[in-house]
């Protein structure tokens, strides 16, 4: 497709043109993509947020022990640690870092941040319950974080340019629902790489470029199709899927299966749910943000809501096979693939296959090989 | 129809050819150069079946190995394989242990010998063919006499199951203490046999239960799964080749048989 080419070229240049804006007077904000942090606040304050979503280097988890980060952390929150050490233009770019935690992984990037790494982190916590309360503490701490942004910046966040950023993004999780919408045909209308791909640039790319890229592809993709075979269709399910961690999706493709949608914490945006601005602009995006958004698996009881969710998914986009990849000691989400084996277990019995990465690809490619081959022939057999 | 199956293990090489009813095969150390060995195997085996690279008309290879094969006509893994070559030895086949020099599975069987779930562990030496190796040599034993020593075990050692390398030096300490030999092998065996029990419980055991893999010759370790597992084994005459049965079998259905 053309337009996904022109997303990878942009992509490339994109650590190049952030320097030149920074340069020009621009500041950056970079984050922690867990789906917490309304990157529109930040474009109304005239900054330009930037998603920190790399991973798949085994030195960057390697390198963030240099910190005296511990060894069994979540590996792809070590390698956010990690590409700072290696002095990655991305992670050096940002004049202020926003955390949102939701857990400890987390909690240690904004740690090693805010000691051995850039410096000035604006962390909040996330509550675990979606309620009343929970809503006012996070509608307390985005108060906060406008306050910062229009520090970092010295421009007011006005009402219209908020309203004018929250519009965009509508616009792009619209445009994002309209694509998936063509991932239901046999054989889906665009591959899972290319899905992915794009749901990664949409935390690096200027957002009305991005919008433009966006309606391309949606019109490029209602014209053709991938020109591939039918196969087995996955759900590809887990904590994270970072940009430069494609392992996994090249391998379920090879092997003749389609990756025809996903639900991540980090690296995949929450376009099913959109902000209604109506009232209060900076209270309808804690609506959205905290009490709208299908929650991670760090969250209290969230287990049962995304379990149904997911399930909800499979009928939709007719899966096959669910495949489970997570990250190596991401301890809420070995806790909920347990939950979720269990229950598939004993009510819709739809094949899982779990698969845990220290991003160390070297050792990883064949064992992973052999069980994502198995897994698609098992699948095909028994179709 | 002549087919062939080659299974190229991280330990051992095997190959087998099936024609008019008839198999041939042979095992031997995978080495240090995959192809030169995978050449060989099949050579061997080639030689007792009276015939030559030619008249083989389809070969699957198998193994952690099987996508370096430059003669081989498609490539499927191991799991797959086991299960059709399981299933053609014991048409009654539900859970196949699968225990080899590097890696041990669990397999769950359906109809007609498919897979419908698996776990496999091939990242720790524990509850694989190394973890006895490795116990042999330091109880300066040959390892062809470890499953029969293992049997005469009165009171197994308690051995930690997670890791050959602590594994190792607890039995040294054992063996200071007193411990007797008959005790320290039966240890060992109960350790790797709770080892790959406890990894295969998501799979779940089910009548019948196949052993494939090396391991599969130690009649110690027959005996201690089946402790751990509640459920009686059955042992192939050849349980090495199983996957590479399969992986020949396969060959055969891709030719339409």
């Amino acid at each position: 497709m053309k337009a996904m080419e022109n997303v990878r070229a942009y992509m490339r240049q994109r650590p190049f043109e952030l320097k030149k804006l920074k340069d020009g007077g621009r500041k950056i904000v970079g984050y922690v993509p867990d789906g917490y942090f309304p990157e529109d606040l930040a474009w109304a304050s005239g900054a330009i947020p930037v998603g920190l979503i790399r991973g798949g280097d085994h030195e960057a988890v390697e390198r963030s022990a240099e910190t005296g980060v511990l060894r069994f952390l979540d590996s792809f929150c070590r390698a956010q640690i990690g590409y700072w050490k290696m002095e990655e233009p991305l992670y050096r770019l940002p004049d202020l870092m926003v955390v949102p935690i939701l857990e400890n992984n987390i909690k240690i990037i904004s740690d090693c941040w805010e000691h051995a790494g850039p410096g000035g982190v604006f962390k909040f916590g996330v509550p675990h319950k979606q309620t009343q309360n929970g809503f006012k503490y996070y509608l307390y701490w985005i108060r906060e974080l406008i306050q910062r942004l229009q520090e970092l910046t010295g421009k007011e966040i006005n009402e219209a340019a908020l309203k004018e950023e929250i519009d965009l993004s509508n616009q792009i999780r619209d445009l994002f629902k309209e694509i998936s919408q063509t991932r239901k045909s046999d054989p889906p209308a665009i591959s899972g790489t290319d899905f992915i791909t794009l749901n990664h640039a949409s935390y690096l790319y200027d957002k009305r470029d991005f919008l433009k890229v966006l309606k391309e592809v949606s019109e490029e993709v209602k014209k053709q199709t991938t020109g591939l075979p039918q196969g087995p269709r996955i759900m590809l399910t887990g904590s994270t899927i970072a940009l430069g961690d494609s392992k996994v999706i090249d391998m379920v493709e090879t092997a003749g299966a389609h990756i025809v949608i996903e639900e991540f914490c980090e690296g995949i945006r929450h376009y099913r749910e959109k902000v209604e601005p109506n009232g209060d602009l900076v209270e309808a995006l804690t609506d959205r943000y905290f009490l709208k958004k299908l929650p991670c698996a760090d969250c209290r009881g969230a287990s049962l809501k995304r379990f149904d969710h997911l399930i909800s998914l499979v009928n939709e986009y007719k899966v096959d096979g669910i495949i489970w990849y997570s990250m190596m000691y991401r301890d809420s989400y070995d806790i909920e693939g347990f939950y979720f084996a269990e229950q598939l277990e004993k009510g819709e019995k739809i094949p899982l296959l779990k698969l845990s990465s220290d991003y160390d690809a070297h050792a990883e490619i064949g064992p992973f090989r052999t069980r994502i081959e198995t897994f698609v022939e098992m699948i095909k057999a028994n179709k | 129809m002549v087919v062939a199956g080659i299974d190229v293990g991280a330990a051992t090489a095997k190959a087998v050819i099936l024609v008019d009813g008839q198999m041939f095969w042979d095992v031997r150390p995978t080495g240090f150069n995959i192809i030169k060995t995978s050449n060989e195997v099949m050579a061997v085996v080639l030689e007792k079946a009276g015939l030559s690279m030619d008249d083989l008309k389809y070969i699957v290879s198998t193994g952690y190995a099987r996508n370096s094969i430059p003669f081989a006509h498609k490539s499927i893994t191991e799991i797959i394989c086991h299960a059709k070559g399981a299933y053609y030895t014991f048409p009654g086949v539900k859970t196949i242990i699968d225990i080899g020099g590097q890696d041990s599975k669990v397999i769950g069987v359906g109809e007609e010998g498919k897979v419908n779930n698996f776990v496999m562990n091939d990242k720790c030496a524990a509850g694989t063919g190394r973890f006895v190796e490795v116990m042999a040599t330091v109880l300066e034993i040959d390892i062809s006499e470890m499953g029969p020593t293992a049997l005469k075990s009165k009171e197994p050692c308690q051995v930690s199951s997670t890791c050959t390398i602590f594994a190792e030096s607890e039995i040294v300490s054992l063996r200071a203490e007193g411990r007797s030999r008959e005790d320290l092998i039966g240890g060992i065996h109960k350790s790797m046999a709770a080892r790959v029990t406890i990894m295969g419980r998501s799979v779940g055991y089910r009548d019948e239960v196949v052993f494939t893999g090396g391991v599969a010759k130690n009649i110690g370790a027959k005996w201690f799964l089946e402790q751990e597992i509640g459920l009686k084994i059955v042992v192939p005459e050849e349980p090495q080749i199983i996957g590479c049965l399969g992986a020949a079998l396969l060959a055969r259905a891709q030719l339409g048989q």
